[in-house]
This record gives structure tokens, C-alpha cells and sequence, in this order.
């Protein structure tokens, strides 16, 4: 590439030809870079030489960060801003989580599956209550109830914390034009980050425990309710609030009753990403000490027992499900549809009913003897799970006739992909690296855009974690690809298809909703463990998003530019390629976007099963108590998500965008 | 053009009136639109308004170099965009006064800087005496709330309320009752005709419907003055004329003052007392619909009333001859306010020429050729050729 933008360097271009050029915008930044690397290039080379990230430019902030984490070590019983503030803080989480889980404890099984059914009936009508019936009492069969209590302890004060933080964050961005200028960026950056590169912070002020589980959870999920909070109070109809203006209401009046009643819709799909968004990382904070769901998750995985994983993780899915859409449909609802649920649960006496109704089942369920689930009433599915899984091992690994198995799949991707990916990116000279981000975010984005990137991708240079990025990066990008080139084929027949979209929609929103981390339990089970499985984990992750985007963004062309292609005989390929396409290009840059920051995070996660690199950096920092390797690893995280963001952030994003 | 160029709008209406008078001899008295309005009391009173939209706006209208410029001008030279400019006017209490122009001639941000949703640049405003722009907040909100209720072109209504509530809202800011206000909100509903819809949210009206809502709920606060954006200009061509009629009609039944902008000029003759036509921030012409439409103060009024049927604007005050020999003392007498069409058919059935006349005095004589010189613009050729 690099050798590519020095060949267009023109040679000795004319007045009239160089005009011509610069008038085409592309071309005149290609050629601006193409004369900055022909200066650097050579200078770079003669000062640092070899491809290797040079060592004079690398910073060892392992000391530092290490001492750092000694000091707090050392200091948390003493110091005044933890005895006063931090433990306070700590103590208070501590509490209420506990509370909340003695309370759950104390309703019962029948208690909390009688309110969170009756709920789901109030807010979302039958069919939702009826799933999150089945979901609790499937959890109590797993034998999983003890732990889905835990959990969702854990995940009722985090979206508590996390609405009442992104709420007020997104009230000040709301109505605030210096606030929301100065929280947007944040709040997008923060939007595209790794899950993973939230727990080593938090861990180094905390430690390993619920406080630090609590608090990475809370500053993971409360950015979409700031987002939405924001853009909802924003976005409110301006003729309303004129009219309502042109009334006399005061500023108080104002949002009360006309800013926020509008923002409904948002305020709800605020809360419905919030809580999702919590769930994924309350499961992920296993590793950091968040008992429940997760950790039985983490626990099974170390151990590669995938029976033991799965019954943690159904869980998990039916514990997700049952969040989304019952606060989906609160959000519906809000979009002017009629009140769901029967007359009987309507208003303010419904609310009573439910309440009631709990009482009564939490009470009879004492009577019965029988707080915590009962004993009696599980079925093990770890052993035949296992059973299963070690049949695959032995028929479907390798052998099979023609195909070949699934282990040769991911053993020749690994080899044929993977590997030759890596070593190449490896072997790339680091400021040809540079270069070609900077030209990719530059063509794609704004200047801006491009210096962000490229200094992102330097500073991860300078921290010396040169190797495993591009470790992480070479997954990254064969996982983009494969994710784009299936994503993208189906989201292409799904849009000329009615029939293919009603089959993929429903089986896309269950995909949607899973947290990341269940996602490796499957491809344990078919791949093993290594980076091709961390990969496959990816794909199936990403491919969601890709294939709505692509297939929203091709359906909302314009029917009067295809209208006018069919009249003048265009056949479908014709309209595909040269009308629908084209006119879908921002839909198709904001899923390549999606897709990377979506693939990214799960190659990171991937380190857990094999995956190595970043990830198994962050992993084994918080194994090994060396907080300094895993910081380290999570800021080359943080920027590694900066820069493949940024590099495929189109200027139009924010537009395409939306809420 | 006129009306910028004179102290107050009321001396300019009379102006074009006299012009007119001028011109065509056999018109011996002004206009009595203007005449009429000069005598009640005076609600809005704007003098040389200026709204400029852009950094650094307040030096411009106090700049005599930039104020003569045109707008694409003064946003070349400044980047700022004069949207209002130099406007001065008076509304009468209890007149329809029409603003009219196309779009981009800054005719709603006018009316918005009336109650500041829009704030002026520079000018005066006086509302029954009152300094408008001198307001703090919270006499300025009294205004909104009491005085002067506006109608929006997009409804402006609150999609998660229902049409009483709706309704009931600008009574429920002013910190009204419930019950009261419920009940002053069902009066209003069943006013504008939409009883039995209360229930109602406005994303289950249709446009007219959610525009009488918009309606009702101006008139709920019982303001002294009703302000419309474009009230109409969203809707269908016939609910529209229904509307413009229910406008008539509650002008009609209550006579309270209103400030109506259109850029629709049947509109803007059906429902106006007085139009002030504006063009690039400016007003172009004041005057009754019969000045508009039949004494033009430039080609651009004149271009504009081009397609306006006259013998529905115009009256027989604007066709009549001095009477010659006996006429003045025989035959049937119209009112010099009959519009051209209706004259034309009470002198098809007499037969002969037509007395204008007032309080059993004689004012002039219509005939055939009197009436069609109106209708075939004859009048307009002559004045012509006289300027």
C-alpha cells in the first residue's frame, strides 16, 4: 500500500493536470500523503531501521503503573479519598446489592417468578409474561436459581446506578449546548470500546469484588442512557416546544411537561440498551468478582466443560430475552400504540394488583416450605451436554468424509488465514502500518478523523504492545471480512426477499440480545479452543448487525430512483449494482463500522478460549494480580477501538446514525 | 414601499388611497377600510422592526450604509441575514390584519417577534402602550399566557396528551384548576366543532382536525389578541376553506383582534381587513384588499394580484362615474361598498346605469362600461398611461 501511494506520485506534474487533480478530492489527499511518506519515509528508515516497532520509542510503563497499583495496595485503608469517599462508595455497593439479593431470596422462587410474570404481563401483555414465566422456572430446573438471583441482583442495582447516572448525564447534555459538545465524543468513544477494557481500572481502585463489578458495569451500560437522554430531550419536535413557549410555560414547564413526555420513546430505548448493556458486562464481571451467572459461565470455561457452561448460560438468553421485550414494548407503548395487558393491570391499581399478587406468592411459597428453589426439581443437563459434546469430539472434529471436521476447519484457518494475516502485519514496516490507517481514515473520514486514528495506533506502539495488537488486529480483520462477505450477501437476498427477512428477523433479535460472552460457549463446543474458534465467535456476533444494517439501508433506497431504473429496463442485477447499492452506501460504511467495533470486542473476549494476544493479556493480568500487563493491554484495547472506529467512521456517520 | 417610507401604516393606506383618487377623478373619497381602522384603538404598534439573524447582528440596522442594500448584499458583505427589516405598522383592536408574502419574505419570524418568540434586532414594539421589548421575563411570559395566543402552521400540539388536555394546556401553565379548566376546554372544543372528540390523542386527527385543537386551545386562554402562522397552508385545499370560513365566522361572533400570516393572497383577501404585503423583510404595500388588488403600489404588487378575480375584490366606489343630468335622482341605489360581481348583476336587471349611493346621498353612477372597464383592467391601463 505504501508502495502503491508513492507510485501515484506524479512526476513533475503541470499547472492544469495538478488543478484537475486537486479538484477531485480523494486523489488530491492521496496525493498530499504520497509526498508526506516519500519525505518520511526514508528518514524514518535511516534513523530507525528494520520493520520492528523501534525500542527508543517505546515508554515501560509497567514500573510506574505496577507501583501505582502497590500504593493503592497500600493505601486503602488509609489514604482520605478511599476512607471517605471510595469506601464509602464500595460499602454502600456492598449493601445494596446484598439487599437486593436477600430480598430476592426472601420472595422466593414463587415470589420472584409471580412479580417478574405479572410485570411482564402489566408492561408488555401476555405472550412476553408467559416467556418470562417459562424463562425463571427454566433457570430454577438448570439449577441455576441461586445464581439468576445473584445476577440479577447485581444487574437491578447497576441499572439503577446506571439510569440514574446516564440520566442525569444526558439531562445536562440535553440542555446544555457546551455539555452535550463536550459529552458526545466521550459518549461515542465509550460506546465503541471493549468490554474488557473497563475492568482493569476499575479493579486497580477496588480490587477484585462486587464494587469493582458493580462500578465497570455501571460505566459500560449508563453511556446509552446518556446518549439517549440526550439526543431524545434534543430532538424533541421544535414547533411543540415553540407553541408551548408561545403559551407562557416556564423553563420547568417546559421540560416537564412537553421535553421529557416526548423523549419517552428514547428515554425507554435508553433504558432497554442500559439494561442489556448491564447484563452483558455483569456477566463479564464474573472475572472481577461478580458471582452468579457469569461466573459459573468463566468457571466452566476454564475447565473447557461445556455441559456446565451451557446450563449457566440459558440463563442467561432467557434472562436477556425477557429484558428486552418487555422494555421494548414499555417503549412501543410509549410510541403511541394502545396500553398492552388486561384491563384489570391498567393504572395505578395494577401496579397494586402486582404488587399484591407478589405478596401473596412469596407467602404461600414460605408456607410451602420452600424458599429457594426446590431441591428435588432439577434436571442436570451438564453430563449429557458433555456427553454430547465429547460424541462431536469424536465424529465431527475431523474425519468426516468430504467436509472434513470441524477442528480441520478452524487447524486450516488458523494456518491459511490467521497465521499468514498476522505474520504479514507483523512484518510490515510499523510507520507503513501507520500510513495506510492514515490514508484509510483520511479517504473515509475527515483529517481529523485520520490523526485520531493514527495517533491511537502509535501510542500502542509506544506502550510496546506492538506485537500482540497486531496479533489482535489480524483476527480482527479476517473475522471483518468473512462477517462483511456473509453479512452483507444476506442482508443483500434478505432485502430482495420478504419471505428471508420474516424467517431471519426473529432469529436476528434473539442473536441481538445474547451478551457477548455466551457466544463462546458454542464454538468451544465445535471448534475447541484457539483463535480460529475466537474468531468464529466473533463472526456469529457481528453478523446480526451487519445483515440488519445492510438490509435496512438497501430497503430505505429511494422506490423512485428504483422505479425509474425498472422503467428504463434495468434488470435486477443492473438496479442492485448500480441504484441500490450506491444509494445505500452509508448504511453499508455504518455496518463495516458496526461490524469491527462488534467483531473487535469479541476478539478480545476471545482471549478467554484461546484467543491469546490482547485479550489473554487483560486475562492474565487479572489471573496473576500484574495489573500493570493487563492496563497496559487494556489501553492498547482502548485504542486499537479508536483506531478501527475512526478508520471506518464515515463523515455521514452521524447522520446515518440517528438515536 | 409606501408603508416603509411613512411613519405609520395608517397614513400610508391612506396615501395609496388618495393616489388612487387622483387617478381616477370620479372616486372622490379615500378607501374606508383604512378610514374605519384608524379610528379604534391601536394593539400592536411596531415602528421600524428589524430582525437580522447572524453574528454580530445589532450593528446592522443602526448602519446606514447596509440598510439600503439588498438582502443577498448584506449577507455578502456581513454574513448576516436580515430576515425582518425596517417594518412599521399598527393593528387595530378588533381588525384581521394579514401579512402576506412568500416564503423566505420573512413574514413568520414578524409575527413570532411579536411575542419575542423570535427577539427583534432593533425597532420598537408596543403592545396597548405597553413597551414589549422592554419586558422582564416573567411580564413577557404574562403576555404569552393572557394576552396574545398563536396558532402554528405544524399544530404545535403535545402528541401524548389528549385533545382536552391539549386544549386545557395553556390554562394548566397559567396554574388553573383541573376541573375548572376541563370545563373551559370542553366549552372550546364544542366552539371549533370537535365535540365527542376529547378523548382523542392528535395523531388519531386529521390535519384539520388537529388545527382546530391548535384553535381551541389559542382560544381557551381568552387572549386579547390571536396570533396565525400559517395556520392553514398544511392542510387540503377544501378543509382549508372551511377553516378560513370558521376563522370569518369567529372573527364575526367575538371581534377579537388578529394577526394573520399567509402566503396565500385568496387567503389573505378572504379573511383580511388589512394586508400588509412583504417582500425581502419589507413591507411592500398596507392596505385594504380593494387597495391591494386594485391601486398596486409596484410591479411586484401588481404582479402579484395579477390572477385575482377584481369584480370579487373590487367595488362599485372604485367604478363609478359622476353623474350626468337627471341620473343622480332616478333609478335603483347601491351601497359604495357592493362588490363589482353583485353590481354586475343588479345593472344587467335594471337595465341601465345605477346610482352609488350613501345615506340617501348620491355618489356616482355605474353602468355597463363603467363596471367592465373595472373587470377588463381598463382602469389600471389608464392610471397607467397617466403615470
Amino acid at each position: 500500500m505504501s508502495a502503491a501511494t508513492v507510485t501515484t506520485r506524479p512526476d513533475a506534474p503541470s499547472a492544469g493536470p495538478l488543478r484537475a487533480l486537486l479538484r477531485h478530492r480523494g486523489l488530491a489527499k492521496l496525493v498530499l500523503l504520497a509526498v508526506a511518506a516519500a519525505v518520511l519515509v526514508p528518514l524514518l528508515h535511516a534513523k530507525w531501521s528494520g520493520g520492528v516497532w523501534p525500542e527508543a520509542l517505546t515508554v515501560d510503563v509497567s514500573k510506574p503503573l505496577g507501583s501505582a497499583s502497590d500504593w493503592i495496595i497500600d493505601n486503602r485503608d488509609s489514604h482520605p479519598l478511599f476512607v471517605y469517599f471510595l469506601g464509602h462508595l464500595s460499602n454502600a455497593v456492598v449493601l445494596s446489592v446484598r439487599g437486593v439479593y436477600l430480598v430476592l431470596l426472601a420472595l422466593g422462587w414463587m415470589g420472584v417468578t409471580a412479580g417478574v410474570t405479572l410485570v411482564a404481563w402489566r408492561v408488555a401483555g401476555w405472550r412476553i409474561a408467559a416467556t418470562a414465566l417459562l424463562s425463571f422456572l427454566v433457570s430454577g430446573v438448570l439449577g441455576m436459581w441461586v445464581p439468576t438471583m445473584q445476577t440479577l441482583a447485581l444487574m437491578i442495582v447497576a441499572v439503577i446506578a446506571s439510569v440514574a447516572v446516564g440520566a442525569l448525564l444526558g439531562l445536562a447534555g440535553g440542555l446544555s449546548d457546551r455539555m452535550f459538545r463536550l459529552l458526545r465524543p466521550v459518549l461515542d468513544t465509550m460506546q465503541v470500546l471493549p468490554a474488557f477494557a473497563y475492568l482493569l481500572p476499575v479493579v486497580l481502585i477496588f480490587g477484585i469484588g462486587v464494587p469493582a463489578a458493580l462500578l465497570a458495569t455501571v460505566v459500560y451500560a449508563a453511556p446509552p442512557m446518556a446518549r439517549l437522554t440526550a439526543l431524545g430531550l434534543r430532538g424533541a419536535d421544535a414547533g411543540v416546544l415553540e407553541a408551548v413557549t408561545s403559551l407562557g410555560a416556564t423553563g420547568r414547564q417546559r421540560l416537564l411537561t412537553a421535553r421529557l413526555p416526548l423523549a419517552r420513546k428514547e428515554l425507554l430505548l435508553g433504558l432497554n440498551q442500559t439494561i442489556m448493556m448491564a447484563l452483558s458486562m455483569a456477566v463479564i464481571a464474573s472475572m472481577i468478582g461478580a458471582a452468579g451467572l457469569g461466573d459459573r459461565v468463566y468457571q466452566a470455561l476454564a475447565s473447557v466443560d461445556v455441559g456446565a457452561a451451557l446450563a449457566a448460560a440459558v440463563p442467561i438468553v432467557l434472562l436477556a430475552i425477557v429484558m428486552d421485550r418487555t422494555t421494548a414494548a414499555a417503549g412501543e407503548k410509549a410510541g403511541g400504540a394502545r396500553a398492552a395487558g388486561p384491563a384489570l393491570l391498567r393504572g395505578r391499581r395494577g401496579w397494586a394488583g402486582v404488587a399484591v399478587v407478589t405478596a401473596v406468592a412469596a407467602v404461600a411459597g414460605r408456607l410451602a416450605g420452600s424458599t429457594v428453589w426446590p431441591t428435588g426439581a432439577t434436571v442436570a443437563i451438564a453430563r449429557p451436554v458433555n456427553h454430547a459434546k465429547e460424541w462431536m469430539v469424536d465424529h465431527l472434529y475431523s474425519g468426516v468424509p468430504v467436509v472434513g471436521g470441524t477442528a480441520d476447519w478452524a487447524a486450516h484457518f488458523t494456518n491459511w488465514v490467521l497465521n499468514p494475516l498476522r505474520d504479514g502485519l507483523t512484518a510490515l514496516p510499523w510507520y507503513a502500518t501507520l500510513l495506510i490507517i492514515g490514508t484509510l481514515a483520511w479517504l473515509i473520514g475527515t483529517w481529523r478523523t485520520a490523526l485520531t486514528a493514527v495517533l491511537a495506533m502509535a501510542a500502542i506502539g509506544v506502550l510496546g504492545v506492538w506485537k500482540p495488537s497486531m496479533n489482535t488486529l489480524s483476527q480482527v480483520l479476517a473475522a471483518l471480512v468473512v462477517t462483511l462477505v456473509i453479512g452483507v450477501g444476506t442482508g443483500i437476498l434478505a432485502a430482495g426477499s420478504k419471505r428471508l427477512e420474516a424467517i431471519l428477523r426473529p432469529v436476528l433479535d434473539v442473536m441481538q440480545t445474547m451478551p457477548q460472552f455466551v457466544y463462546l460457549i458454542p464454538v468451544v463446543a465445535l471448534f475447541a479452543v484457539g483463535r480460529a474458534p475466537a474468531a468464529a465467535a466473533a463472526v456469529v456476533y457481528a453478523l446480526p448487525a451487519v445483515i440488519r444494517i445492510t438490509t435496512q439501508g438497501l430497503r430505505q433506497v429511494d422506490p423512485a430512483a428504483m422505479e425509474s431504473a425498472t422503467s428504463l429496463g434495468a434488470t435486477r442485477w443492473q438496479i442492485l449494482r448500480q441504484v441500490q447499492l450506491p444509494l445505500a452506501r452509508p448504511a453499508l460504511l455504518l455496518a463495516v463500522n458496526q461490524g469491527v467495533v462488534l467483531v473487535l470486542a469479541v476478539v478480545i473476549i476471545g482471549g478467554l478460549v484461546g484467543g491469546g494476544a490482547l485479550g489473554y493479556d487483560v486475562v492474565t493480568g487479572l489471573a496473576t494480580g500484574d495489573l500493570a500487563l493487563g492496563l497496559v493491554a487494556g489501553v492498547a484495547i482502548v485504542c486499537l477501538g479508536l483506531m478501527l472506529d475512526r478508520v471506518t467512521q464515515p463523515t455521514e456517520r452521524r447522520a446515518a446514525k440517528g438515536a | 414601499m409606501a408603508a416603509t417610507a411613512a411613519d405609520a401604516s395608517g397614513i400610508a393606506a391612506t396615501d395609496a388611497g388618495t393616489d388612487a383618487g387622483d387617478r381616477s377623478p370620479a372616486v372622490s373619497a379615500p378607501a374606508t377600510g383604512a378610514e374605519n381602522a384608524a379610528d379604534r384603538d391601536i394593539v400592536f404598534s411596531a415602528r421600524h422592526l428589524w430582525k437580522v439573524f447572524g453574528p454580530k447582528a445589532d450593528r446592522i440596522p443602526d448602519d446606514t450604509s447596509l440598510t439600503g442594500l439588498s438582502v443577498p448584499e448584506v449577507r455578502e458583505r456581513t454574513g448576516c441575514t436580515p430576515a425582518v427589516r425596517d417594518v412599521s405598522f399598527d393593528v387595530h383592536k378588533g381588525e384581521v390584519f394579514v401579512v402576506m408574502g412568500l416564503s423566505g419574505s420573512g413574514k413568520s419570524t414578524l409575527v413570532r417577534c411579536l411575542t419575542r418568540l423570535i427577539e427583534p434586532t432593533g425597532g420598537s414594539l408596543e403592545m396597548d402602550g405597553e413597551d414589549v421589548l422592554g419586558m422582564d421575563r416573567s411580564a413577557l411570559r404574562d403576555l404569552r399566557r393572557r394576552r396574545a395566543a398563536m396558532v402554528f402552521q405544524h399544530f404545535g400540539l403535545l402528541p401524548h396528551r389528549t385533545v382536552l388536555d391539549n386544549v386545557a394546556y395553556g390554562l394548566e401553565i397559567q396554574g388553573v384548576g383541573k376541573a375548572e379548566r376541563r370545563a373551559r376546554a370542553a366549552e372550546m372544543v364544542e366552539k371549533v366543532g370537535l365535540a365527542g372528540l376529547e378523548k382523542r390523542r392528535p395523531g388519531q386527527l386529521s390535519g384539520g382536525q388537529q388545527q382546530r385543537v391548535g384553535l381551541a386551545r389559542a382560544l381557551a386562554v381568552d387572549p386579547e389578541i390571536l396570533l396565525f402562522d400559517e395556520p392553514f397552508s398544511a392542510l387540503d385545499p377544501l378543509i382549508r376553506r372551511d377553516m378560513q370560513e370558521e376563522v370569518v365566522r369567529l372573527h364575526r361572533e367575538e371581534g377579537r383582534t388578529m394577526v394573520f400570516i399567509t402566503h396565500d393572497l385568496a387567503e389573505a383577501l378572504t379573511v383580511g381587513d388589512r394586508i400588509a404585503l412583504m417582500r425581502d423583510g419589507e413591507i411592500v404595500q398596507l392596505g385594504t384588499p380593494e387597495e391591494i388588488v386594485g391601486s398596486p403600489a409596484d410591479d411586484y404588487v401588481r404582479d402579484f394580484v395579477r390572477d385575482v378575480p377584481r369584480e370579487q375584490v373590487l367595488t362599485v366606489r372604485r367604478a363609478m362615474r359622476p353623474a350626468e343630468g337627471d341620473e343622480a335622482d332616478q333609478g335603483p341605489a347601491l351601497a359604495p361598498s357592493t362588490l363589482i360581481s353583485d353590481a354586475i348583476e343588479a345593472v344587467a336587471r335594471s337595465g341601465g346605469a345605477v346610482r352609488v349611493a350613501e345615506n340617501g346621498r348620491c355618489l356616482g353612477i355605474v353602468d355597463h362600461a363603467c363596471l367592465l372597464n373595472v373587470v377588463a383592467r381598463m382602469d389600471v391601463a389608464r392610471t397607467e398611461v397617466a403615470a
